[in-house]
């Protein structure tokens, strides 16, 4: 197996731990308390109404109704909101995983032609993909693009999504 | 007299108004499929780009097909099949999901990048060896 090859599976396969891990803390810190789940089930619940009322009014609805439906609307917002701020403290452990990890590559990748790309890329995306590399072949692929490509797929893929 | 027990059938998993619960995936194939739950019918169109993504990745490498014609064909397959497996297959109302648009959207960024990941390790393993 040639080096180049070898490389490009370690950086998909860390950045896959990566993301299981990320996902991992996420478990932890909020998708497993009570409060997130509860404040979920409120939300969805919400929604639901909030749908229903909104298909049932008329446009000669009275000013009580659809003062009821902002004031839904607005709590809905309020709970939202706490959902996202429940989320943070992951968000962060996140961040740290992620900040170290790059540190990690660019000690170990910097330099090095990690792929060979099947195409051109655009001239802006080939500061990030041709990044540090020597030559003028950009098909040459530096860790940057094959590092965030992976983490975009995993991070859409919500390991949990089922789920949650 | 009638010896032995009656074999007990598992029971079977109800919905409130006594309808049985359908696995998603056997309903999939099914083209006189209902679908109630909208939140279920877009991750089955997102799981099948995903599924698309990987197998034309895969392809893309081997061949191998290169340049603009590459993405190109990606996108088109893409979306062409899933419109058609919704469309014509399913015959979905696409009003119910936000349009067609919509449908096409669920899933396709991340498909894309699956497919971009998938098409460089299969190009630089086999063709650039």
């Amino acid at each position: 197996m040639s080096t180049m090859f070898a490389d490009t599976l370690l950086i998909v396969f860390i950045s896959v731990c990566t993301a299981l891990l990320a996902e991992g803390i996420t478990w932890v810190l909020v998708y497993r308390t009570d409060k997130y789940k509860r404040l979920k089930a409120e939300v969805e619940k919400q929604s639901k109404k909030l749908e229903k009322k909104k298909e049932t009014i008329t446009e000669s609805a009275g000013r009580q109704q659809k003062k009821k439906i902002e004031r839904q609307e607005e709590k809905l917002k309020n709970n939202n909101r706490d959902l996202s701020m429940v989320r943070m403290k992951s968000m962060f452990a996140i961040g740290f995983c992620f900040t170290a990890l790059m540190g990690m590559f660019n000690s170990i990748f910097d330099g090095r032609v990690v792929a060979k790309l099947p195409f051109t890329p655009l001239s802006y995306i080939q500061g990030l993909s041709h990044r540090n590399l020597l030559g003028d072949d950009t098909t040459d692929c530096s860790f940057w693009e094959v590092l965030l490509k992976s983490r975009r797929t995993c991070n859409s893929c919500h390991f949990l999504r089922s789920s949650n | 007299m009638s010896g032995g027990r009656r074999k007990e059938e598992p029971p079977q998993p109800q919905l409130a108004n006594g309808a049985l619960r359908v696995s998603v995936w056997s309903k999939v194939l099914r083209s006189d499929a209902a679908w109630e739950d909208k939140d279920e019918f877009l991750d089955v169109i997102y799981w099948f780009r995903q599924i698309i993504a990987v197998v034309l990745g895969v392809i893309w490498g081997v061949l191998p097909l290169r340049g603009f014609l590459g993405i190109a064909g990606f996108c088109l397959i893409n979306a062409g099949v899933l419109y058609l497996y919704f469309s014509n297959y399913l015959q979905i109302d696409e009003e119910e999901y936000g349009g067609t648009w919509e449908l096409t959207k669920e899933g396709f960024m991340t498909s894309f990048a699956l497919f971009m990941v998938i098409w460089i390790i299969f190009y630089t393993a086999i063709h650039y060896d």
